[in-house]
């Protein structure tokens, strides 16, 4: 297990290393000059030059590269010329709401997804697992951005009950904090909950008729022992993999998500940022949210390990 | 009243819903298995061998695909009356199973020791620590070197050979009095599929306990078994002592059987027997004897109307409408 553990561990240098040089190169990759760019077009070719100048853009590219990673490395990520601030405090600043939101909405998709897809699994064919995948469809089909609209439409506009937008940190209240996330949570989870539970569905029903659950059945085990000791650990591995994956649908969601509700979180940040041209600030999430995407799948990988005992072995 | 069977099934007919309408894939099967015994069920695959084994512990979904028939007596009840609860304590407990191949048969993700203390747990109702001794006996009982560090393993540690031991470790774990042997030595090679009977045939008398061993291998029939019950679609086609199957076989199906099997002194420019043809399909069972389409002889009686299942002379059990005269005419031809 710990060579497991290490071998993971060292893969993710490569994939970081090809993901910073993807990121770096943002900037070199979009058409125009990024210093005119962000001065627009009524600036000076001397105030072009002095821009290009600090940015670095005058130094060979190569350099350019090691200079923004070396930064990197030592935690800085560059300065927003627009936010007056830089790339590392605007992100902290940001990251409170959009952490609430993708959590919650993550943990939403888990406690329904999960419990859900086993009750289809378990009454294959019948009119419960008919609705619940008819349901899930419904989740899997509609846009985060047009079920946040009607959300707000019912709950925000019709019956008053939650607020249309807005956010209040947790500092004000747990109850005040929730108030305002609701809407934004479940527009963003229902499409989670939903290929969770399709998933959970499918690999449960696949590993039910597996053999040895006969075995344990033949063993006198109880039903339900069976479809959760015996079939939902095997089952869980493809579950794992799409709550990892779902990371990044959540992230790519928020964006949509804050928008829509007026959510101060990375979301609207880089949305604003790619408005602004802001580079810095742009590159410095991008890069965010690709570590963090990276960490969770080694945390799932790492869970693999836990709950197959052959994952283990096969990397020894 | 003394002397009666351990299981004695009645008529049994297992029906599957399938999307292409209601198929019977085992049709009135009368059997009983004595104490100690070791009943050999043979025939090829799709004949409701194992369906008809599976059907003893009720395995199959009877909410929505699956409907019995018949009697299965085992301890003065009727397996098939029973609740779902009474059910599970006689699985595992008082009928254990082993299947086929051990590797899919035993759960990847739990080590053996776990599997086989699930059910003394369960059914003898031992404490943690006491169940892990039992099932390190148990272990050692089935011949598994260095059993208290074997307990731990998990199934993909195993050899073939191993798993198969762990799998009736866990099935004996209990001290079943019939074990339902589902082709256990099918997915093994061939010294291990003999040591594999060696041990079922030595744990069959020191414990006292009924075999029902289901096989497609004649072979494996002949070193086992005292009694044989020979299948073919659904229907048992003989029945004889495992001398008079092998000496006197008198169903034409069980005839082609034997002859398929490989002498070492054959001659070997000659092609082996086949049985021509093919099993029917269950969606479309012939109305007469349902070996006729492949018999060699066959007549418009074996097309027209099926043959009960007779007890002949011999003592053995027979359904075919020629067997007197097909053995006649043998002894001319010898």
């Amino acid at each position: 297990m710990k060579i497991y553990v290490l071998k993971r561990v060292l893969s993710l240098v490569p994939i970081l290393f090809i993901v910073s040089i993807m990121i770096f190169m943002i900037i070199h990759v979009t058409p125009g000059d990024p210093a005119t760019v962000m001065l627009g077009d009524t600036a000076t070719t001397e105030q072009v030059e002095a821009l290009r100048n600090e940015l670095g853009l005058n130094i060979p590219i190569y350099q350019q590269y090691i200079n923004w990673i070396t930064g990197i490395l030592h935690g800085d990520l560059g300065y927003s010329f627009f936010m007056r601030q830089s790339v590392t405090m605007a992100i902290i600043s940001h990251l409170g709401p959009t952490v609430s939101l993708a959590i919650m909405a993550q943990i939403m998709a888990i406690i329904i997804g999960i419990p859900v897809g086993i009750i289809a699994a378990n009454r294959k064919g019948s009119l419960t697992d008919q609705s619940i995948m008819g349901l899930s469809l419904l989740g899997i089909s509609i846009p985060s951005f047009l079920l946040a609209l009607l959300l707000i439409l019912l709950f925000g506009v019709k019956l008053q009950w939650l607020p249309v937008a807005g956010y209040k940190a947790l500092s004000e209240g747990m109850w005040v904090h929730l108030k305002y996330l609701i809407l934004p949570i479940i527009a963003l989870g229902s499409m989670q909950v939903a290929l969770i539970a399709r998933m959970t569905r499918n690999s449960m029903l696949e590993v039910l008729n597996m053999d040895y659950i006969k075995t344990a059945r033949s063993k006198g085990i109880k039903e339900r022992n069976i479809v959760y000791k015996h079939a939902l650990r095997n089952a869980f591995l493809p579950i794992l993999t799409i709550v990892g994956q779902s990371f990044a649908v959540l992230v790519a969601g928020a964006a949509v998500v804050e928008t829509v509700f007026n959510i101060p979180g990375i979301g609207q940040l880089i949305i604003n940022s790619i408005e602004r041209r802001d580079f810095a600030v742009i590159q410095g999430i991008v890069l965010f949210v690709a570590l963090v995407y990276v960490l969770i799948n080694l945390v799932v990988d790492l869970l693999y390990g836990v709950i197959d005992p052959r994952v283990r072995l096969n990397h020894k | 009243m003394v002397d009666q069977p351990l299981l004695r099934i009645k008529e049994l007919r297992t029906h599957f819903h399938t999307e292409r309408g209601r198929v019977t894939a085992v049709d009135g099967i009368t059997l009983h298995v004595e104490e100690r015994e070791i009943l050999g069920v043979v025939g090829e695959s799709g004949c409701g061998k194992s369906v008809t084994s599976q059907s003893i512990l009720r395995l199959f979904d009877e909410k929505r695909t699956v409907k019995y028939e018949g009697e299965i007596h085992f301890k003065s009840k009727n397996l098939l009356k029973i609740s779902n609860a009474n059910m599970q304590k006689i699985r595992g407990n008082d009928i254990a199973m082993i299947f086929q191949d051990p590797l899919s048969s035993l759960n990847p993700v739990y080590t053996i020791g776990y599997q086989i203390t699930e059910s003394i747990m369960l059914h003898q109702k031992l404490q943690k620590k006491k169940a892990y001794e039992k099932a390190v006996e148990m272990l050692r009982l089935t011949g598994i070197p260095a059993p208290e560090k074997r307990v731990n393993d998990y199934p993909h540690e195993l050899s073939g050979g191993m798993r198969q031991r762990a799998m009736i470790a866990m099935a004996l774990a209990c001290q079943p009095r019939l074990l339902i042997a589902d082709e256990p030595t099918t997915a093994l090679d061939v010294t291990i599929q003999a040591q594999i009977l060696d041990l079922i045939n030595r744990l069959n008398q020191e414990l006292n306990m009924s075999v029902i061993f289901i096989t497609h291998d004649l072979g494996v029939i002949a070193e086992i078994c005292t009694r044989v019950v020979v299948m073919y679609l659904g229907q048992i086609v003989e029945e004889a002592d495992v001398e008079k199957l092998f000496s006197n076989p008198l169903h034409p199906y069980t005839k082609g059987l034997m002859k398929s099997i490989p002498q070492i002194d054959g001659d070997r420019s000659q092609a082996l027997h086949v049985i021509e043809g093919t099993v029917p399909s269950l969606h479309d069972v012939p109305n007469g004897c349902r070996f006729a389409s492949r018999c060699p002889y066959a007549s418009d009686l074996c097309r027209a109307k099926m043959p009960e299942l007779k007890i002949v002379k011999t003592g053995q059990k027979v359904r075919c409408w020629h067997y007197e005269e097909i053995l006649e005419k043998e002894e001319v031809d010898v």
